[in-house]
């Protein structure tokens, strides 16, 4: 069998009546992927995940201290709340992220007027990522002289330092994150390309109106790409730290009302000298997300739909 | 088969970084602070945190230096205070941290004790420190060695706008008499006088100067000498009780504005937007303060100080330190010594680092400070202080984030004076144990 | 911005499939729409804005001058800033440029080329891997960031753009991965089919058939890549040491530092200068989002 030949057999994915594996192609398309999972990510993994069984205070050499940092984990009230606040986070954050985001790409997707402008003045915000400006600029909405109080003052309200209100301030970054649903609109806006006008083109002939349309044509073909929002937004929100590291300058207030979870192990490692304890937190958030995940994996196989 | 060298590689590569984090812990320096310097090429590497005024001074130092030892190469590293922290802790666990390290007092225990300074008493060849006050040269010393010299000193002190005091007929009071109570009834003054568009004090409790000074002045210490939390709950819970008085009668700002504005710049801070009369600053802080509020501002000494037994003192604003590692020790030491003793340094850096400590420098310099900076070097001279308060335990470097978490809960209530000194004792001691 | 209106109305509209509604009149509908839109763009845009006029205002006025009316106007902000720092900021543009550019080019073809094989090739420990990309980024990078320090020094790679860049090159950033999985899941396999049929091998398939129809997913990839790493500060913070090596968020947070005053108007002056890349990079980029297959004409 010729080279050529062998080739083209590997392509023959569907071919026969059981799946030929294409393992020798599959490597080779993987290989940039294998090669910085071994050299790039896996020692730095690893190593975390040992120093999470370690007392390591970055200066002195770690020393194995046993299952004393899960210990700790039980009694830390800090850590208890960090997990609270984040929870509450992802919770409200993540699907109101996504509503807008799906909403807005829907609505932008069509031929409309000035449609580009939209788009722009919409991703804006997401473009300021975690500048150094963002902090300043959010004092200037939800500051006790922002622009939020100075509107509530017109209607007679008297409003309150949103940002500096333990009962609030959690809440202004909620609203900060769903002020840059900029992100996952291009990811729908995208996907939306993807879906073959064909098929809105035999609905219509059909008769199916809008409404119809969205949920038996846009929503199933757009599931994969939902699915995916979903999932890379819940392991964003989990660890969720650039927003509220700048806007709260790092310490998690007031009151730890804002203390994210990656915030509260990124000042027990880098604050407090406390790296294997930071190390052993990392590794709990990671069991927590992956069973986020793996949840989401399997329901995936009920409502997401591939054309494969 | 691909899994299997994939699993013996990942592993051999953890394990050669683990061994990498423990020979970067112990790894040890190429030369000794007491050699000759060389007249070989050398490179060092000098890092320090700031805004862009500073990295330009200190770039123009580090040009005098090298002009005059031409076979010094010096790396400036400059980074703001955050990821300043971030990137020394990083670069001094892989064994990879600069020569000379611009330290700060809560930090100062952290590195030393853990052995990551030298000792500048084995460089004394090349590093003197005859010009300088022995009190300020103390705050430099972790059990008994020299791991860093002082750049600067500073005062807390009262910042007052003397123009929205004449604007509401207010007398300025005597700050060598003046009480606590004085200052709160001054303060209730203006935001009655104002309306309640001027408050009359901005509220503190998030910085270590208040309360040391208040600890100090009942005849307390926040840290004994052995390095645990000395401070008695009652002392600290007057001082948030005094707080909370102050944002429940109307004296300072509501507890949002407050915090709000202690997590911000300076230049949004009540003194610098001129809507707080009365604000605590370190002396230092006076021109930047003045500049931003373009009115009349003043230092005053803190209320409730005793001729005998004064309870202010002399901050360390920020120090030069070796890394214990360095390659070059004795260069490193040189430049330290070109820093903090020669007057050409002195004439860049000013009191950019605080009114220098290094007494012959300090007066070299006075003549040729502004207005502010004069004023702050006044300030300084002409307080009575007290011997410095314990150099910060190693594991307290967070105290400033617990102490402002419960000045937090104590301004919105949720804590009880009483109930947030019991907490912010037991949980500072809690980090100083475990460190 | 009407230049923009001009031109992006008949790309859409020519790709609009879908036949308008008729039963509320269509000009008033689109008053409505329009006007929604517009309160939310301001409402979106009024910080930014804010940032802009805060840019050309004097020093000690940006937090005494509420609004974002502007009665001065202040444009040595943007020459102060620009030569703040140890070197003119255009220097730190161009670093970042540099590693902008390296770290799309390593996205595009690495993530692409692993995509494709979790979407499309079926093989021995797929799931496996597949969790295990999935699993990379869940670690939070400050417990990452010292081993990764320790190898990268070993390599001494430190203070060079590598750190920053080799990741990228191997398909690391499991975001786009997944991304472009989902991408190449969506779209129809008798595309594949009918290219194998014509004797297509998997380099052709995916070369001629699927990177091609998967161009909104790799402008996804390209401005997102350009915008995360245009902004991200930590690795960039952590990795390059010497000034001369900063890049633009570096750069940036050398003006403030919250124990001395700051700069604030040469800051948000040289914010808004370091905006603008990031926001043509968008203008062009969308352009590439809404051809899909749509409008690509495909069947």
């Amino acid at each position: 069998m010729s080279a050529l030949e062998k080739f083209q057999r590997l392509g023959t994915t569907r071919s026969g009546p059981r799946r030929k594996r294409d393992n020798k192609a599959a490597y080779l398309f993987l290989l940039p992927w294998f090669a910085g999972l071994t050299v790039i990510t896996a020692g730095p993994v690893v190593a975390s995940f040992v120093l999470g069984f370690t007392d390591y205070n970055l200066i002195q050499a770690p020393e194995f201290n046993g299952l004393e940092n899960v210990n700790r984990m039980l009694s830390d009230e800090r850590l208890h709340r960090a997990l609270g606040v984040t929870f509450l986070y992802v919770f409200v954050s993540v699907p109101l992220q996504l509503a807008a985001a799906l909403g807005l790409a829907m609505l932008l997707d069509r031929g409309l007027r000035g449609l580009a402008f939209y788009r722009s003045a919409f991703y804006l915000p997401s473009l300021l990522g975690s500048s150094v400006a963002i902090a300043v600029l959010w004092r200037q909405i939800f500051g006790a002289e922002g622009l939020l109080n100075q509107v509530l003052d017109v209607v007679g309200i008297t409003g309150r330092g949103w940002i500096s209100d333990p009962d609030t301030a959690l809440s202004t970054l909620i609203v900060l994150n769903v002020w840059t649903f900029g992100a996952p609109m291009v990811i729908f806006l995208a996907g939306l390309r993807q879906i073959p006008a064909m098929y809105y083109e035999a609905a219509a002939v059909d008769g199916a109106n809008r409404w119809t349309q969205f949920r038996r044509i846009t929503l199933p073909l757009l599931s994969p790409i939902i699915f995916f929002n979903l999932v890379l937004q819940i392991i964003h929100a989990f660890q969720s730290f650039t927003q509220a590291f700048v806007v709260s300058g790092g310490t998690g207030g007031p009151s730890d009302s804002t203390l994210f979870y990656t915030l509260y192990l990124y000042q027990r490692g880098f604050n407090n000298f406390d790296m294997g304890y930071a190390s052993a937190l990392a590794w709990l958030l990671l069991l927590i997300i992956a069973a986020f995940t793996a949840v989401n994996f399997w329901a995936a196989k009920r409502w997401v739909f591939y054309d494969d | 088969m691909h899994a299997g060298t994939t699993r013996r590689s990942v592993l051999s590569l953890a394990v050669g970084t683990a061994a990498a984090a423990a020979l970067a812990a112990c790894g040890d320096s190429g030369g000794d602070a007491s050699d000759e310097i060389s007249t070989d090429p050398v490179t060092l590497r000098f890092t320090w945190w700031g805004s862009d005024a500073r990295h330009k001074r200190t770039q123009q130092v580090i040009d005098l230096f090298t002009k005059a030892h031409p076979n010094v190469t010096v790396k400036g590293e400059f980074k703001e205070w955050n990821g300043y922290w971030d990137s020394l802790a990083t670069t001094v666990a892989a064994n990879d941290a600069p020569d000379i390290i611009q330290m700060d007092e809560l930090y100062l225990s952290s590195y030393a004790e853990r052995g990551a300074l030298l000792d500048l008493g084995t460089a004394t060849k090349h590093l003197s420190t005859a010009d300088f006050d022995a009190g300020a040269l103390e705050t430099g010393k972790v059990g008994g060695k020299q791991y860093a010299i002082p750049t600067g000193l500073a005062a807390y002190a009262i910042v007052a706008n003397t123009d929205l005091l004449a604007e509401y007929k207010i007398a300025l009071p005597d700050d060598s008499t003046w009480t606590w109570d004085d200052l709160k009834n001054l303060g209730a003054q203006v935001s009655r006088a104002s309306g309640g568009k001027v408050h009359g004090i901005q509220s503190w409790g998030f910085d270590t100067g208040g309360v040391n000074i208040w600890a100090r002045q009942a005849g307390a210490t926040l840290y004994g000498d052995n390095g645990d939390v000395a401070i008695p709950p009652a002392v600290l819970a007057g001082f948030w009780q005094y707080l909370l008085d102050l944002a429940k009668q109307g004296i300072a700002p509501p507890p949002s504005v407050t915090v709000e504005r202690a997590g911000a710049a300076l230049d949004q801070s009540g003194s610098a937007t001129n809507t707080a009369a009365f604000g605590t600053w370190w002396n230092t802080q006076l021109p930047s303060v003045a500049e931003a509020s373009g009115q009349n501002l003043k230092l005053l000494r803190l209320p409730g100080e005793k001729a005998a037994a004064p309870a202010a003192y002399y901050k360390p604003s920020m120090f030069w330190s070796v890394s214990a590692r360095s390659k070059h020790p004795a260069e490193a030491a040189l430049l330290v010594n070109f820093l903090a003793n020669t007057a050409e340094a002195g004439d860049i850096l000013l009191t950019d680092r605080g009114v220098p400590a290094n007494t012959k420098v300090r007066a070299a310099i006075t003549p040729k400070l502004t207005a502010g900076d004069q004023a702050a070097a006044e300030y300084l001279a002409a307080l009575k202080v007290g011997p410095p308060p314990r150099v910060t335990p190693k594991g307290a470097s967070g105290i400033e984030a617990i102490l402002k978490r419960h000045s937090e809960a104590v301004l919105f209530e949720r804590q009880t004076p009483r109930q947030a000194a019991a907490a912010f004792i037991k949980e500072l001691q809690a980090e100083i144990d475990a460190a | 911005m009407t230049d923009l209106q001009e031109r992006a109305v008949p790309v859409s509209t020519a790709g609009d499939p879908r036949p308008p509604r008729v039963r509320v009149p269509a000009p008033l509908r689109s008053i409505v729409k329009h006007t929604g839109l517009s309160l939310l763009a301001l409402i979106m845009l009024y910080p930014v804005i804010w940032m802009v006029v805060s840019s050309l205002r004097p020093n000690n006025e940006i937090f005494r001058s509420p609004g974002i009316v502007l009665d001065s106007l202040q444009v040595a902000n943007y020459s102060d800033g620009w030569n703040a720092l140890a070197a003119p900021f255009g220097h730190y543009l161009l670093n970042s440029a540099i590693v902008v550019l390296a770290c799309i080019i390593g996205n595009l073809v690495s993530c692409s080329m692993a995509a494709y094989a979790f979407a499309r090739l079926d093989f021995t420990g797929k799931k496996l891997f597949f969790a295990t990309m999935l699993g990379t980024i869940m670690l939070p990078i400050h417990v990452i960031i010292v081993p990764q320090y320790i190898l990268f020094s070993q390599l001494g790679w430190v203070n060079t753009f590598l750190p920053l860049i080799v990741p990228k090159l191997l398909a690391t950033d499991a975001f786009f991965v997944f991304l472009m999985v989902q991408f190449i899941r969506g779209l129809p396999r008798e595309l594949d089919e009918a290219a194998r049929i014509d004797g297509a091998g998997h380099p052709r398939i995916f070369l001629r058939v699927i990177l091609p129809l998967m161009l909104p997913a790799l402008a996804t990839t390209t401005i997102f890549t350009f915008i995360w790493t245009w902004n991200d500060f930590f690795s960039q913070l952590i990795y390059l040491t010497d000034p001369e090596m900063y890049t633009v968020p570096v750069a940036l947070r050398s003006f403030v530092d919250s124990t001395v005053a700051t700069s604030w108007g040469s800051m948000f002056a040289m914010s808004v200068v370091s905006l603008l890349p990031v926001f043509l990079a968008f203008l062009i980029g969308q352009r590439y989002l809404i051809k899909g297959i749509a409008t690509t004409g495909i069947k």
